[in-house]
């Protein structure tokens, strides 16, 4: 009998021993974290612990500097810039502040990557472009610039450029800070809808706490470099680690150490 | 005594290799865009687009300031033109200067000002703001995206600008003669192509290239090498602009010596 584990669980995304430093800054210590086929995982810890950065090595913006990082059966910390692309391609990552191009319109940011990706035209593409903003509820602005709409149509708009690449992971980082309740909650459906209808794996990066315990299958708590606690919604609420409880109740004292404070 | 020695020995040392620095990151920076052009995979709109923003959009300043540039050159001479009565002599002077050199230096200084510099604060302003990440997560290499058509379009619309600039310089220059000394049209047309070679065009011609390059180059590098938000992007635009500057009056010198 086969010690492999069952398809659904088989980690698609696998972190082993990551170590980051940024100066005399250690921000990741030793950080080994599993993402499974098919998940909505959260990576969730206090602001600076290293979150966006864990995220930001899967497609290579960030180098290691220890440890390994593989997707989909091959190491990825090793490639080169230009071998990056196919996987940049299959994990799309949608940044905090949206990364929309300010020189173009909403229509021209989503069309861009279906021009470049898919051979499109400009005029073909800029017309799937406002299809695919009609299914963020954005296409009404698809002619305007990034200035000129608030944080959460940025955001939703950021969402659908990304999902023009069609990827099998998308890396959400802090996707709905600063946004009204009403426009987070659309953030978090719009998530949730990816992973049940689609299969996308989601890894978010987040510390909105309605968020965490509304969509997420299972929870990762990052402290002082290195996973603390991982588990479902429920193992991490009944979590008996006092620095996640701190952290899940946000109290101001406790036992967590945070730098800056 | 000896720490004012100390300091100034450690401040030679830094500028030092941060200039190495810069020099080498902007030597990698050609290579990477050089290695983008074969086979060329050119971004058109993106081309189209900074070609029009780049070379159209110069076109007024540069010929105001190559008209004044040329008279110049001719209220400067006209004592002297007047005292040897070489009015034949004019047009050449005049046509000797501006094709060889003070229309190349002078558009290119211009055009660092006016494109290159905005040049470094949008690339700036879009590396602070993560578009560049933006770019990478969506497999689109910035090099190739970005930078390849900027480069492209500043080395062939300075070019095109030198030209215009130097047409322009000559007219001022004639139209300058006429009123100053009285020298005529015809005389002066006579001047320019009876003592000038082609070759004194395509000197100037040469030298506006391989500035175009060497602003595309800088203004580029200091843009997308931007850190610390928006104190970083002016400090960048102040350095593009300065290294530009720089570059462009050295490699003036060395051409100047090797092109004869």
């Amino acid at each position: 009998m086969s010690d492999a584990p069952p398809p659904a669980a088989r980690p698609v995304i696998e972190f082993r021993g990551v170590a980051k430093a940024f100066g005399d800054k250690q921000v990741l210590r030793d950080l080994s974290l599993d993402v499974r086929k098919g998940e909505v995982l959260f990576i969730i810890g206090t602001s600076g612990v290293g979150k966006s950065v864990t995220i930001k090595h899967l497609i290579g913006l960030l180098g290691v500097d220890a440890g390994e990082i593989w997707f989909d059966g091959k190491r990825v910390d090793t490639l080169r810039e230009p071998e990056l692309a196919p996987i940049r391609k299959r994990i799309g990552m949608v940044f905090q502040n949206s990364t929309l191009f300010d020189s173009m319109t909403l229509a021209e940011n989503v069309a861009l990557p279906l021009r470049k990706h898919q051979g499109m035209r400009q005029k073909k593409a800029l017309v799937e472009a406002r299809r695919r903003l009609d299914q963020v509820y954005m296409s009404e602005f698809a002619d305007r610039y990034p200035a000129e709409l608030s944080d959460g149509m940025r955001k939703r708009a950021a969402i659908a450029r990304t999902l023009t690449l069609q990827p099998e992971v998308v890396l959400f980082d802090e996707p709905t800070t600063g946004l009204d309740p009403v426009n987070a909650r659309r953030i978090d459906r719009l998530i949730r809808e990816l992973s049940g209808g689609q299969g996308v794996t989601s890894v978010v990066v987040s510390h909105d706490l309605t968020s965490i315990f509304s969509i997420a299958d299972r929870i990762a708590f990052i402290y002082q470099g290195a996973v603390r606690a991982l588990g479902s919604r429920d193992e991490i609420r009944a979590s008996d680690d006092p620095v996640v409880q701190q952290f899940i109740q946000g109290q101001s004292s406790g036992p967590m150490e945070t730098p800056g404070f | 005594m000896f720490g004012f020695v100390e300091r100034a020995i450690t401040q030679v040392g830094t500028t030092t290799v941060r200039i190495a620095r810069e020099v080498g990151g902007i030597v990698v920076l050609a290579f990477d865009v050089l290695r983008a052009l074969f086979p060329p995979t050119l971004d058109g709109r993106e081309l189209v687009k900074n070609l029009y923003k780049m070379g159209n959009q110069s076109v007024p300043i540069v010929a105001l300031t190559a008209f004044f540039a040329g008279g110049l050159m001719l209220v400067q001479s006209a004592p002297f033109v007047e005292k040897l009565q070489a009015h034949a002599l004019a047009g050449w002077a005049a046509g000797y200067a501006v094709l060889r050199e003070i229309g190349p230096i002078l558009i290119a200084l211009m055009f660092s000002g006016r494109v290159g510099a905005n040049n470094t604060a949008e690339l700036g302003t879009m590396t602070v703001t993560e578009q560049l990440d933006g770019l990478r997560a969506l497999a689109i290499d910035p090099i190739r995206y970005l930078i390849v058509p900027r480069v492209v379009a500043m080395v062939v619309m300075l070019l095109a600008l030198t030209v215009i600039g130097d047409l322009v310089a000559l007219v001022g220059a004639a139209i300058t003669a006429k009123a100053v000394v009285g020298i005529e049209f015809s005389t002066f047309i006579h001047s320019v192509v009876d003592n000038l070679k082609p070759y004194d065009f395509l000197h100037g011609i040469y030298k506006s290239m391989v500035f175009g390059a060497s602003i595309a180059l800088t203004s580029c590098y200091f843009g997308v090498t931007v850190r610390g938000g928006a104190v970083g992007v002016g400090r960048a635009v102040n350095a593009a602009v300065v290294a530009a500057a720089v570059s462009v009056m050295l490699l003036d010198f060395f051409m100047t010596y090797w092109l004869g």
